[in-house]
């Protein structure tokens, strides 16, 4: 399948890294996992740079952010106990039901959102999170919003750039917060035919003080509902105001159909997972519906 | 064509192999005689291609060769001991977990990580470890059984403990028409 | 009835276990083959086109390639790839290579080259231009006027009526079912669609052939019809069968997949043009739409009943489409009506049968062979009676069911592409399998309990019942040949083809239990048609009862020759000799004995004969098994996700060989059919191109999806099995999928009739009705 490859470049710094794939002149990929370089099989690589030995593989708590290097795996990030303790473990969830075993102990955070696919585990939560990707290239390191790091389905701004970490802010304080991720598929080890990660704090008179939802696999990226965000900022969380807001991200999604799922059946599982997301959150900030 | 270095260990012998830069770790390791690692799918899906590296399972068909340079690398034939099977095998063997065979290098791999992990695990965590590996036989609850049963023998004596005693719970039967 | 015995009966470890757990070399491709050439098939792009031009210049010219092959290259022999005894029931309709294409995935060329990099660099190299002919995909356009005739060739044989695409036709009345439904005081008449489901078999298919020393052609394959196979190559590439001989190692699994002769004529084809031996495999994609896969079929049922629930009429109509080749076209629909209508006793019974060609991948063998789809319709349609009616669904089973004593007619009109012969139950556990399956699911208690909703949730329990085959009546046989070895030890030697069932172990448990031996004297060898006699090959159900009637007749014989000679070595009367526990023991209290190893030694050196014998075996009739299903479902009528709580199996089997091999081969049919209930379907574009040929898109139940299984082994005694044995290996598929759609509709009251039941069809189904109330039995 590679047999055009000519050279297999394991570079131990990321300038090096870089420099080995400019050598490629367009032909050379950056390769991690291989779980979707190898799977594409393009056949027009000459050149593959391993980033696995450039010290990326880290996941580090400090006062502000959670920063994750970009070869971290799913596995580690399954397993990582400020994951696990992060905005109640989504990035965990999303890492734990991203794949098989197998799977987790090869596919990076990194390979995944340079992937860019719309139903991508790890993204809907980092989005949700208001995630920065950090990227490398030789004029020296630039940030960039998730947000507008994707730019269509298997689409990102990355370029020929590296990227090198993941940046989650602290999520904001205060009690009565809660966070969720709920996936569904066609089986239990299933690309995602909808997903969804919300947060949500409700002050103690019951309003929502902020939100976040976003979802995966119901547009050309994954997105953020801020129109069904804004519609339960200030509002009382109660069942009439819950179901408003589930409606609006039912109409905010842009889904397709494919042959996992239909259109139409994609927009009625964004309504759905959403109230679970949203009634969990609820749940974990102790004030239940 | 170029070819390159790569220095592994495999299966507790220090390896170095002549590879293409393309080279996929799975079409290595059978051409170097692993007839154990099997191939399936070629795209991750079946796990017919799983070995450990460094302890964790991953799909070979998915891992560049030159990504295997200074791992440690276990297959199916590194399992037995000594010409003495591992209680996962004796157990696959005592609970007919094993049909065809073809999945069954890659489930025994998957499990035996998961038991060094978790040394008493639950079926969830049983059936959660071999999710990425692939059955068309067995209809997984034989090879489910086989490695709680495997668990117990590893609690009770080591990892290279004895054949496995607990019985096998054999079908209710019938009665003669 | 298995307390006296030894050996049947008992939970022995797989005598291939060993080399299966430590991964030794055991499958096609574990071998390495100085100078293998690596071979690869141009698949067509079109669903139906004529090649107009192929030029093959460039592919030959590229380094490393020893041959490219078109129809223009090879013999035209009209065929079937069906691996089924000779003269084959299915149409000669296939072509080594043509110039016409019939589906996408069908054969244009062929190369062979020093590696997979430059045969597929080869096929880039092919040129060719195509004249695209209109195609068809649906399988009701098939027949329609001014449809595109897909077998127009002159030279094809045993096609019903090739001008209107009608590969089969199928008719078979007993008494007037019309007049049946005049009498009934109730009739549903409902239709049904199921779907393209593939075997995915976790090895692709895989052959390496080569010209051995004596110039003679080895095929070393995975394939569960050696004999059919080496037949049929000799046939098509017009060589002697005694030129072909044919190997098969451990299979990764089949399922009927590999009852075809698929990859060995192109691969021999490829080896005689390149004179160096050539591996063919399927990649995985490959195998989803080049290699076979189940029937899709559209099933017409109408039951007609009286009011206390006596069945008066039974008529099922089908239209089936076999893709574009007629491999087992007439079989498994024949199937469809003969292993399913005579489930239920009535005097008027009726099935018709259209199977057409579609330009779409074609169908083939896969477990359960018409009986799937067919119990599918006519367990859901039970059903529905049972509900119009007021009766508990198991007590309308009870009332109409086949019993023992029971002779069934239909089958006797259906056999397999010739008159077949009647059927007799000469065993039957269905009662059995009803009480047991019943007890073990709760369902007195849950059909009243449920369908209770927690929340979102909705639980109900439904049944269904089924029978099969065991070997095909007047046609399947088998030959076994076994020989006594100087330490007592035996080899077993027959053709028939362990696939990964447990055959050669069951068959050596047979050999040994008649022979007084344990089953580690048993060295087995199966499959290789230089050293083992025939067999038709694993299909049918047939190996445990046809192949090890065989076995049986052969230990037999063997162990009067070992009586006859511990008789001289002891000076005993043979009347008063039998074996036991690897000895020859007196009868009585006298207490002589002498060891089988002695006994050897003694008949090799001193008697100076090899003690070696061989029988061959086929039955007149086919004892069916017969299975009880179970399911307990849980619906989230949010989602529409359905999730299999638990799934029972209660099956009548006959005697168990090997109880253990045989609760697996049950647990994995079930597997199989849960996904064909749920979640699998082959999926085709507008132009003919399956378009999920990934396990990523086409899904299989993993560990983490199996819902609690329970297996129970209802025992009879079949006069016609070897210790009474009958079969196991398919009926367990036949019967979960109308379980559950049954379930499903306690719980929710919604009938599913197109498989797969997916979670989208089932929400706007749930927004149509409202949830009824608990279902009363």
């Amino acid at each position: 399948m590679f047999d055009h490859v000519e050279a297999f470049y394991r570079p131990s710094t990321i300038p090096e890294a870089l420099r080995f794939l400019a050598k490629g002149h367009g032909r050379g990929r950056f390769v991690a996992g291989g779980t979707h370089v190898v799977v594409q099989a393009d056949r027009s690589i000459r050149f593959l740079v391993d980033i696995t030995r450039l010290g990326l593989d880290y996941v580090r708590q400090g006062s502000r952010a959670c920063v994750v290097g970009a070869t971290t795996t799913m596995a580690g990030i399954e397993n990582s106990p400020a994951m696990l303790a992060l905005a109640n473990g989504i990035l965990a969830t999303a890492a734990s039901t991203s794949g098989s075993v197998q799977e987790r102990n090869m596919a990076t955070v990194g390979g995944d959102l340079a992937n860019a696919s719309p139903a991508a585990d790890i993204a809907t939560p980092l989005l949700a999170l208001d995630a920065v990707v950090v990227v490398a290239d030789a004029r020296g390191r630039r940030k960039i919003p998730l947000a507008d790091f994707f730019s269509g389905p298997h689409r990102t701004v990355l370029g020929r750039a590296l990227l090198v970490e993941i940046v989650v802010p602290a999520p904001p304080r205060g009690g009565r917060v809660g966070w969720s991720f709920q996936k569904l598929g066609r089986t239990e080890s299933d690309i995602s035919v909808v997903n969804v990660a919300a947060g949500l704090q409700v002050d103690l008179r019951g309003c929502c003080r902020w939100t976040r939802i976003a979802l995966g696999a119901v547009g050309p990226t994954p997105l953020r509902a801020r129109t069904a965000e804004s519609r339960l900022v200030g509002q009382r969380f109660d069942r009439d105001v819950l179901e408003r807001v589930c409606d609006a991200v039912a109409r905010e999604v842009r889904p397709i159909t494919d042959l996992r799922a239909s259109a139409e059946y994609r927009r009625q599982m964004s309504l759905v997972l959403t109230r679970r997301a949203l009634e969990e959150c609820a749940a974990r900030g102790g004030c239940p519906l | 064509m170029k070819t390159m270095q790569v220095c592994l260990n495999v299966n507790g012998e220090s390896k170095e192999w002549s590879i293409a830069p393309g080279d996929l770790l799975l079409d290595v390791l059978r051409r170097e005689g692993y007839f154990g690692v099997k191939r399936g799918c070629e795209a991750g899906e079946c796990g017919s291609c799983t070995v450990l590296v460094n302890g964790k399972p991953i799909n070979s068909c998915l891992m560049f060769a030159a990504q295997a340079e200074g791992r440690e690398v276990l297959t199916i034939e590194g399992v037995e001991q000594g010409g003495k099977l591992d209680p996962l095998q004796e157990a696959f063997l005592e609970y007919g977990a094993v049909q065809c065979g073809y999945c069954t290098p890659g489930m025994i791999l998957s499990a035996k990580a998961l038991l060094v992990k978790h040394p008493d695990p639950t079926e969830a965590e049983v059936r959660d470890a071999l999710a990425g590996n692939f059955c068309r036989c067995t209809g997984y609850l034989k090879p489910v059984e086989a490695v709680l049963a495997a668990a117990r023998i590893y609690r009770q004596v080591g990892p290279s403990g004895a054949r496995p005693r607990a019985k096998h719970r054999s079908a209710l039967h019938g009665k003669k028409r | 009835m298995n307390a006296n015995r030894s050996v049947v009966g008992k939970n022995l470890r797989k005598l291939d276990g060993f080399k299966l757990v430590t991964g030794r070399p055991a499958f096609t491709d574990d071998i390495h083959i100085p100078g293998l050439l690596y071979g690869k098939i141009l698949p067509s792009p079109h669903a139906h086109a004529r090649i107009k031009r192929i030029d093959t210049r460039k592919a030959k010219e590229l380094r490393g390639v020893h041959a490219v092959l078109t129809y223009k290259d090879v013999p035209r022999v009209p065929h079937t790839t069906a691996g089924q005894s000779w003269p084959e029931p299915s149409p000669y309709d296939t072509y080594l290579l043509d110039s016409k294409m019939r589906f996408v995935g069908d054969r244009v060329a062929a190369v062979a080259a020093e590696s997979r990099a430059i045969a597929e660099e080869a096929l880039r190299l092919i040129e060719v231009e195509y004249e695209i002919l209109p195609s068809i995909l649906e399988i009701e356009q098939a027949m329609a006027d001014g449809a595109p005739v897909i077998h127009d060739e002159p030279d094809s044989t045993g096609i019903h009526d090739a001008q209107t695409n009608l590969a089969g036709y199928i008719l078979r009345e007993i008494g007037n079912v019309e007049d049946g439904f005049r009498e009934s005081d109730l009739v549903v008449e409902r239709e049904f669609r199921t779907q393209r489901q593939q075997h995915c078999p976790l090895e692709p298919h895989i052959t390496i052939s080569w010209l051995d020393s004596d110039d003679r052609l080895v095929i070393r394959s995975s394939t569960q019809v050696p004999y059919h196979t080496r037949r049929q190559v000799a046939m098509i590439l017009q060589i002697s069968v005694q030129r072909v001989h044919v190997v098969k190692p451990r299979i990764g699994g089949g399922f009927g997949g590999k009852q075809e002769m698929l990859l060995e004529d192109i691969c021999g084809a490829l080896v005689l043009a390149t004179r160096r031996p050539v591996k063919i495999e399927y990649t995985r994609e490959e195998e989803f739409y080049m290699a076979r896969s189940r029937h899709p079929q559209i099933l017409n049922i109408k039951m007609g009943v009286k009011r206390d629930g006596t069945l008066m009429a039974n008529k099922m109509t089908v239209l089936a489409t076999t893709g574009a080749y007629g491999s087992h076209a007439n079989t498994v629909q024949g199937n469809t009506g003969s292993k399913v209508l005579p489930l239920y006793r009535t005097p008027n019974m009726r099935f018709e049968c259209h199977v057409v060609y579609t330009n779409t991948p074609v169908a083939g063998a896969f477990r359960g062979y018409g009986c799937p789809q067919g119990f599918f319709a006519q367990e859901s349609v039970i059903d529905e009676i049972a509900q119009e009616l007021g009766m508990d669904p198991v007590e309308l089973r009870k009332k109409n069911m086949i019993r023992l004593g029971d002779i069934d007619d239909l089958s006797a009109q259906l056999g397999e592409g010739r008159k077949g012969l009647p059927r007799h139950v000469r065993s039957c556990g269905l009662p059995e399998c009803l009480e047991r399956g019943a007890a073990a699911i709760e369902w007195a208690v849950k059909r009243q309990t449920l369908p209770q909703t927690t929340g979102h949730l909705r639980r109900g329990v439904g049944v269904a019942c089924s029978m099969q085959g065991s070997g095909i009546a007047g046609v399947d046989w088998a030959s076994a040949l076994l020989k006594l070895n100087e330490d007592g030890s035996f080899n077993l030697q027959v053709g028939a083809a362990d696939l990964g069932t447990g055959a050669d172990t069951v068959l050596g448990q047979i050999a040994a239990e008649t022979l007084g031996v344990t089953l580690d004297k048993m060295i087995v060898c199966s499959g290789d048609t230089d050293f083992t006699p025939f067999d038709v090959g694993a299909y049918a159900s047939s190996t445990t009862i046809i192949s090890g009637g065989a076995v049986k007749k052969a230990s037999e014989k063997v162990r009067d020759h070992l009586l006859r000679i511990a008789s001289k070595m002891l000076d005993i009367p043979v009347d008063n000799l039998t074996c036991r526990d690897n000895q020859v023991v007196t009868k009585c209290e006298c207490e002589k004995s002498v060891s089988m190893e002695d006994l050897a030694h003694y008949a090799m050196y001193k008697e100076k004969v090899q003690v070696m014998e061989n029988a061959s075996h086929w039955n007149t009739d086919s004892p069916p098994p017969f299975c009880a299903q179970f399911a307990e479902v849980e619906v989230d009528t949010e989602t529409g996700q359905i999730r299999v709580v638990h799934l029972v199996t209660a099956v009548d089997l006959g005697v168990a060989i090997n109880p253990m091999q045989a609760e697996g081969q049950s647990e994995g049919a079930v597997a199989q059919s849960l996904g064909y209930a749920l979640t699998e379907e082959m999926v085709l574009d507008a132009s003919g191109r399956v378009i999920n040929p990934s396990f990523l898109d086409y899904k299989m139940l993993s560990a983490k999806d199996m819902p609690k299984l329970t297996t129970i082994l209802v025992e009879t005694e079949e006069p016609l099995g070897p210790y009474g044995a009958k079969s196991v290996s398919e009926i367990p598929i036949n019967a979960p999928a109308p379980a559950v759609a049954n379930a499903i509709y306690h719980a929710i009251g919604v009938r599913f009739r197109r498989l797969p039941i997916r979670p989208e069809d089932v929400l706007p189904a749930l927004r149509e009705k409202e949830l009824p109330s608990p279902q009363r039995s």
